[in-house]
């Protein structure tokens, strides 16, 4: 035999055996048992692990409820967007990718670069938005070439268009993409994902909840590196409620035009309501330009526009509201007892109040004026000598329970509030006590009052209700697939200030617009328009500069001009401001004319 | 005499093997179906080679085997020191050796000879003194050491399996036993802070804990459960495991073939796949053999290939750091299928030779 002798005792080699079968029973028990409580015991725990694994929620975007106007004219709406996307897992070369994918958008090498870094941490599957409204052209080229690019992607979302393009764009507002930081501060659980848009301001923003509408969502068999595999299940999205508003576009897009191109706002409001018929804001912008991904220029450009298009000036403008608080300090004159509408006043063209000399903006002077002729002719030296009876917090009362200081309540975001000076306002911004001469510049509307032009159009509609204050609104109703679900009830509440006290001022306003007053030009001829104008200083006639610097536009003043019609049973209160637009009684008086006259004339067209 | 070839054949064993390297091939086929992979093609081929090289050895003395071990283990040893210079890297390892297209893992051809070379130091000693026990030492890790480097932790580690094996064959002085205890924990503490790359130390510490390191390393063990566990009694069914086919599982058809098998026909085929197992290891135990040389290598490589099926299997559920162990017979892999059954011809002609002479 070859090598070793055997040494080993058949006794030993049994036991060996022996020993190994215990061995490998001992063992493939164990392994069996292992096996089975994998397998078998926790089998449950296992088996929806892996269909977890698999199974993915896709949210499908709903499209955005339509916003109409009063007669079912379409502001706002969808229509197909198709956006180019890039994944990166796909890529197999980054800088040629990023070379094409710079081609496809128009957009340059650095700036796709860029966009793909902030989705760094994002899976390597992920869908990166590129360019959105890629033309029907490049869409063709790229899907008829899907394999030469298959790092690229294309989707059809809904996008919303405005089809009046800058008509009435503050009142609906825009809409843009979510960003990261916002996503983040949400609530988890909210309906909100990365990509999708939101309404920003305007109408967009104030019913997003109503417009946003319900995202589907589609349940999909992927594999590990998220390929859909199959679809397992669809819930269709559903498109957003229609918001219904108040506005009539025919109006609206008349004031447009009659505006032109001056800054300013003109809102017109329904007194049986409180509805706003139109709400312009010049200058405009195209809210659509915010639907798709704006570049950094474009943005630049429009929020450095010194004319500030995107501010909404009907709530965020603050400006003094000039000699229209004069109807102010009339309601308080007279509701204080102070003022006897027939008492007379001297308007020599100036007057000294506390050492200071006062002038009236007719240097020759107005003469011998009452309540109603110092209204007509928008006197100073009457309201001066006015203020210098009442009380600053008096004035400062009266003009907040006429709305001024607190926002409008109009059904849109970011309202500013004004400013109503009092003596323990001045005390705790300025830590100074109330000077008396101080209320004497409050009087004819100046000092550090300031008002937006959405309180001086509920003003005026305060007066014209003679004491019902009405709530300026801009919904008339939502509606669900033609179903009404939420309606705009109008509210009134009373102001605490005696009928007839506005009944003298509303006296007095007539006078303005009717009688040769400072508001002559609004006139329209079987129509008892009654209105008050009011002229906003950017700088003070103290400016030894004054003369001259007036004669350029930016230092020109504001021109106020608030109005309603007709006299008894008023149905319509119009606010004009036209910025630097100079004296209000040639430029903001007779556009509130025009207002009527077309509002009346189609009025009477109707019946 | 041809007759007795036939009559005295081991086929119960036999039919095993073929069964499992069958299994394999329909798994290997399975794991890659959803990706389009061929490898069950090169599998078959490697079978059908595997089979001619088990009728080669087959046909040979045992005489001639024995005699001609030590030098074959030389040889390997002296390829794996070339490769260490010169291989081309694949995988991050040099342990491929491109040869006219075909790879080849020559680490895994060690097992036969350097189990027939520590048989023979086994017989030649009543109980291993402490040249003996350094001699397998050597025979043993030097192998080991040269497969580190190239590198391949999972076939080193396999054949570090043979040092308990030896000590469970011999009796050995507990003296020595301490010093080896010294040694293995020296050999730990430099591959744990000079040999092991991050990635593997991380797949050993993620063993531990899988769901800390559910996107890296724990990513396997978990994913690998997950199959084994959804396939539930029955298994989903043959190229039906969502895991296998959506790709979650990774190295499918090398170190987590079990997990295909736990997923597309659950535990009752896990099970037979195991009684396949049990059944050629009980039958390997039984026989009448020549010489002690011969009882050794039965014993050795039977161990050794109980041995990596234990380490696979825990592994794949969680029991044990993920190593890049493959699963015997079954796993894809040439040069594995192709030394294993080079081993067993060498155990079935052991196992006839009482009947020939």
């Amino acid at each position: 035999m070859y090598l070793s002798k055997r040494k080993l005792t058949p006794e030993a080699v049994k036991r060996a055996a022996v020993v190994a079968t215990v061995l490998l029973v001992v063992l493939f028990t164990v392994i069996f048992v292992a096996f089975w409580s994998i397998q078998v015991v926790r089998h449950q725990t296992y088996w929806d692990l892996a269909i977890r694994n698999i199974t993915r929620r896709i949210d499908l975007p709903a499209p955005r409820g339509l916003i109409v106007d009063r007669s079912g004219v379409v502001m706002a709406e969808n229509k197909i967007n198709f956006t180019l996307y890039l994944v990166r897992e796909n890529v197999t070369d980054m800088e040629k990718t990023l070379r094409r994918a710079s081609f496809f958008s128009g957009k340059s090498a650095a700036a796709v670069r860029e966009t793909v870094a902030r989705y760094e941490k994002f899976a390597s599957f992920y869908r990166i938005p590129i360019q959105s409204n890629v033309p029907q052209g490049t869409v063709i080229f790229i899907q008829s070439r899907q394999d030469e690019f298959p790092e690229f992607e294309i989707d059809m979302e809904p996008s919303r268009t405005f089809p009046l393009a800058e008509s009435a764009a503050h009142v609906l507002g825009y809409v843009s993409e979510i960003g990261e930081a916002e996503l983040a501060a949400l609530p988890p659980g909210s309906a909100y994902a990365l990509g999708d848009r939101v309404g920003r301001s305007g109408i967009e923003s104030q019913y997003e909840a109503f417009l946003r509408g319900v995202k589907g969502q589609q349940t999909v068999i992927t594999n590990s590196v998220e390929k859909v595999q199959q679809v397992s299940g669809v819930a269709d999205p559903v498109i957003g409620d229609t918001v219904v508003l108040t506005l009539d576009m025919k109006l609206q897009r008349y004031i447009e035009d009659l505006l032109g191109e001056e800054g300013g706002v003109v809102g017109v409001m329904d007194l049986a309501s409180g509805g706003l018929l139109a709400l312009v804001v010049k200058p405009s912008f195209d809210p659509e330009v915010f639907s798709s991904e704006l570049s950094r220029d474009e943005w630049l450009a429009i929020s450095n526009d010194p004319r500030k298009p995107l501010q909404n000036k009907f709530l965020q403008g603050i400006y003094s509201p000039g000699s229209v608080f004069k109807i102010v300090m009339a309601l308080t004159g007279l509701q204080e007892g102070q003022l006897a509408p027939e008492a007379t006043v001297f308007c020599s063209g100036s007057q000294v109040f506390y050492d200071r000399v006062f002038h009236c903006w007719n240097p020759g002077g107005h003469g011998t004026m009452n309540l109603y002729s110092a209204l007509q002719n928008s006197c100073n030296i009457y309201f001066y000598n006015l203020g210098r009876r009442l009380d600053i917090d008096t004035i400062a009362r009266t003009a907040r329970l006429l709305g001024l200081g607190e926002a409008s309540g109009i059904d849109l975001p970011s309202e500013k509030t004004g400013l109503v000076p009092d003596s323990a306002w001045k005390l705790r911004a300025l830590g100074q006590r109330w000077f008396p001469g101080e209320t004497i510049s409050v009087a004819i509307g100046h000092g550090q009052l300031n008002v937006t032009p959405a309180q001086m159009l509920k003003l005026i509609a305060t007066v014209a209700l003679r004491g019902r204050m009405p709530q300026p609104h801009l919904l008339q109703r939502i509606e669900q697939r033609g179903r009404t679900v939420r309606e705009f009830t109008p509210r009134f509440t009373r102001v605490p200030i005696a009928e007839e006290n506005f009944e003298r001022v509303i006296e007095g306003l007539f006078r303005v617009v009717n009688e040769g007053g400072t508001g002559r030009a609004a006139r329209v001829d079987g129509l008892d328009i009654c209105g008050k104008t009011g002229t906003s200083q950017i700088i003070t006639k103290e400016n030894p500069q004054y003369q001259r610097l007036t004669r350029e536009k930016r230092f020109m003043p504001h021109s106020w001009f608030v109005s309603f019609a007709p006299r008894e049973n008023p149905r319509l209160a119009v606010v004009v401001l036209v910025e630097n637009g100079g004296d209000a009684g040639s430029i903001a008086a007779p556009l509130a004319g025009q207002v009527y006259r077309r509002y009346f004339r189609d009025e009477e067209g109707l019946r | 005499m041809k007759k007795d070839y036939v009559k005295f054949f081991d086929k119960g064993a036999f039919a095993m093997l073929l069964l499992l390297a069958l299994a394999g091939i329909l798994l290997v086929y399975s794991a890659g179906h959803s990706t389009h992979e061929t490898h069950y093609l090169k599998q078959m081929a490697w079978l059908g080679v595997s089979l001619l090289a088990f009728l080669a050895v087959f046909s040979l003395k045992s005489e001639f085997v024995f005699r001609n071990a030590l030098a074959a283990y030389l040889v390997l040893l002296a390829v794996l020191a070339l490769q260490i210079v010169m291989g081309v890297t694949v995988a991050r390892t040099r342990s491929w050796f491109r040869l006219g297209g075909i790879g080849l893992q020559f680490s895994e051809f060690v097992k036969v000879p350097l189990a027939v070379c520590l048989a023979k130091v086994l017989a030649q000693a009543e109980s291993l003194d402490a040249r003996a026990f350094l001699r397998t030492l050597a025979l043993i890790f030097v192998p080991v050491a040269l497969i580190v480097l190239q590198p391949d932790m999972g076939v080193s580690f396999i054949l570090c399996g043979f040092v308990p094996l030896v000590l469970l064959l011999k009796k050995v002085r507990p003296a020595l036993l301490v010093a080896l205890a010294l040694l293995l924990a020296g050999g730990a503490f430099v591959s744990w802070h000079g040999l092991l790359r991050p990635y593997q130390k991380e797949r050993i510490v993620s063993f531990l804990d899988p769901v800390r390191y559910k996107d890296s390393s724990g990513y396997h063990i978990i994913q690998s459960r997950i199959a084994i566990g959804s396939g539930g009694l029955a298994g989903k069914g043959y190229l039906q495991g969502s895991q296998s086919r959506y790709q979650f599982l990774p190295a499918r058809h090398t170190d987590f073939i079990i997990s295909v098998i736990g997923e597309e026909f659950g535990f009752l085929g896990v099970s037979l796949l195991f009684f396949l197992f049990f059944v050629l290891f009980y039958r390997h135990l039984r026989f009448n053999f020549q010489n002690d040389e011969e009882f050794y290598f039965v014993y050795l490589f039977n161990g050794l290939i109980l041995f990596q099926f234990l380490v696979n299997v825990s592994m794949a559920i969680g029991l044990f750091p993920v190593l890049g162990i493959t699963l015997p017979f079954v796993s894809y892999g040439g040069s594995s299928l192709l030394s294993l059954f080079i081993g067993e011809a060498v155990i079935f002609r052991i196992k006839i030779n009482e009947y020939l002479t």
